[in-house]
Order: C-alpha cells, then sequence, then structure tokens
C-alpha cells in the first residue's frame, strides 16, 4: 500500500496483515553528482512504485527518506534507526530499505532491517518500453527476496 | 400559370416557416448532440485497449497479457502497464483474469506455489484459486478472480475493464 488515504483506509481494516514496511532512501546533491544522485532517486521510485503494486497487500511503501549526500552518514543512521524503532513498535515486523547509493552499504551492519542495494540504470538511454521492461525484471528478482524473508519468519 | 398562383401571404408564410426551421435545427442539433454523446461514445472501441497476444497463439496454460494504459492522478498523466491471465479453457473459449488479489490487492502468480500445482498462488498471505479464478476455501481471498471482457480484432485480444464475479 501506498501512503495515501485512500490505500490507509484499507489498512486500517486490515491491519494485521501488513506486517512489513519499505523505505526507499533518497540522496540529493547539487555538486557534481547531482545528475547521479536525480537518477538514483528516479530509478529507486520507479522500482519501489512497481514493487508495491506487487505485493500491495503485505507492505507499506513510505514516501522516503530523502536527505543530502553531504550529511554526516553516522546522525544518517542514527535518525533511520529512529524511523525503524518507531515502526517497530507499531508492531511492523519486517524493515526494507531500498537505494542505489552504494555509501548505506557500509553501514548496512548498523541497521536491523535489510537494506537492498540496487544499481541505477541509465533512465536516460532508455525508451520507455524497454525502461519498464528492465524495471519488471529487478522487480522480479526482488520478489523471491521478499516471499524468502516471509517464509523464514513462518 | 394562372392555377398555381401563389399569392403574397402564402409567399411570405412558406418563407418565415423555412427560414424559422432552420433556426430551430440549428438551436437543436448541437444540443441534441450533447445529450446522446455519451451513448455514441460507448458504441466506439475506446474502452477496449489492444495487447500484443494473438488469440491463435492462446492455448490452456495461462500466459501473462502485458498491457499499457494512461492513468490520470489528478494532473499527473503516467503509462501504467497492467497484465491479464489469459488462456483457452477445454472447449476452447478464451478467459481473461485479472491477477488482483481479490484479498488485498497483491498480484497472484500462475503455479509458483510447488505445494499447490496448476492453481493461481498470492505470494503475500498464501491465497489459492483454481485455473478458473475460483477462490479456494481455506485461503484468505473470498470472492474468485475478477474477469476481463476482451474482443477479437484482427486475431488480436483486446480487453477490457475488469469485471467481479457473483458466484464464489
Amino acid at each position: 500500500m501506498k501512503w495515501i488515504q485512500e490505500d490507509m483506509e484499507m489498512f486500517v481494516k486490515a491491519r494485521e496483515y501488513l506486517d512489513t514496511v519499505v523505505i526507499p532512501l533518497y540522496p540529493i546533491s547539487f555538486g557534481e553528482d547531482v545528475k547521479q544522485t536525480a537518477n538514483m532517486t528516479e530509478f529507486i521510485n520507479l522500482l519501489t512504485t512497481q514493487l508495491e503494486r506487487q505485493f500491495k497487500g503485505r507492505l507499506i511503501l513510505l514516501p522516503g527518506f530523502t536527505y543530502f549526500k553531504k550529511q554526516d552518514s553516522d546522525k544518517l543512521v542514527n535518525d533511520l534507526l529512529q524511523w525503524e524503532n518507531t515502526l517497530i513498535s507499531e508492531d511492523f515486523k519486517h524493515v526494507f530499505y531500498v537505494t542505489s547509493d552504494s555509501d548505506w552499504k557500509l553501514k548496512e551492519q548498523e541497521l536491523t532491517g535489510s537494506l537492498i542495494w540496487l544499481p541505477a540504470l541509465p533512465l536516460e538511454l532508455l525508451d520507455g518500453k524497454s525502461r519498464n521492461t528492465m524495471i519488471d525484471d529487478q522487480v522480479k528478482q526482488l520478489l523471491n527476496l521478499f516471499v524468502k524473508r516471509w517464509h523464514n519468519e513462518l | 400559370m394562372s392555377k398555381n398562383q401563389v399569392s403574397r401571404r402564402q409567399f411570405l408564410s412558406y418563407t418565415l416557416t423555412g427560414v424559422g426551421g432552420f433556426m430551430a435545427a440549428g438551436m437543436l442539433m448541437p444540443m441534441v448532440r450533447f445529450a446522446i454523446d455519451p451513448v455514441l461514445k460507448a458504441n466506439a472501441t475506446g474502452d477496449f485497449i489492444p495487447t500484443k497476444q494473438k488469440i491463435a497463439d492462446l492455448t490452456n496454460e495461462p500466459v501473462r497479457v502485458d498491457y499499457t494504459f494512461t492513468q490520470v492522478d489528478a494532473w499527473y498523466e503516467s503509462e501504467v502497464t497492467s497484465s491479464a491471465w489469459v488462456y483457452k479453457d477445454d472447449s476452447g473459449n478464451v478467459i481473461a483474469l485479472s491477477p488482483v488479489c481479490k484479498h488485498l490487492g497483491c498480484t497472484v502468480d500462475w503455479n509458483t506455489d510447488k505445494a499447490n500445482q496448476n492453481h493461481f498462488f498470492c505470494p503475500c498471505h498464501y491465497g489459492l484459486y483454481t485455473k478458473d479464478g475460483s477462490n479456494v476455501p481455506g485461503t484468505p481471498p473470498l470472492a474468485p478472480l475478477d474477469v476481463f471482457p476482451f474482443i477479437e480484432k484482427d486475431g488480436f485480444l483486446y480487453l477490457g475493464k475488469a469485471k467481479p464475479r457473483k458466484e464464489a
């Protein structure tokens, strides 16, 4: 489900079925990597939208954790851990982070939730059709990851 | 000539009726067109979305058929790709099922659960549907999968808007 009123109405009724939260991590920078960070954000946005469509009934896609690349990474991890604690106290069992920013890979151990890092596709080089197929393919591979994680809990 | 005399009075009343008629028609025609416009629209193929699937290529094994349409969210238009599960039943009729789980809206897959071969399976809460789309009792979904109305045009499949079924 998306973070929109319509979906949340359904969420209130079927809360016990939703135990997973997906938080996309969106980097922003106006330095040399302005295009890269924008592309990462665009790519992860498309990918998570598609992911949400597949697993609408089991996960909530939050609007995303947006940060500046310049920010201190330890502080960012702390912020994210606070998000995590809040979500766990709300009875969510699984937290997934999805990002293209490889800096998070270094901080993976410090987070309790699962970090999914995917290199961003060069979206500018793709036309609409092939973009959709490529993102679909990537999402398909992610699906297994989610299903396995859910299975382990049983 | 003298027998078919048209009097001044007659001539004027004919002309007035004629001109008046034209004016009335000019006013009424657009109104009538507005009134029946929805009817005319529904008659066009507009509501059916083309797919790349040839009807002749369908077998009794469900295949995923993708179709793309434009979705408008307030001012934001986006191209959305959706899919349908399409196959031919034993008597050769085409069946097009919606992949949206009737429980909470996840996307169901064909034949992915090893314990339940030849079923539609929802990975979110392990919902099951038989091949004809009926929900398996004891699993979370409470209704059968929606069915797409479809038409065949030049051998290709065109899908309409998925409709819920009544019987459970």
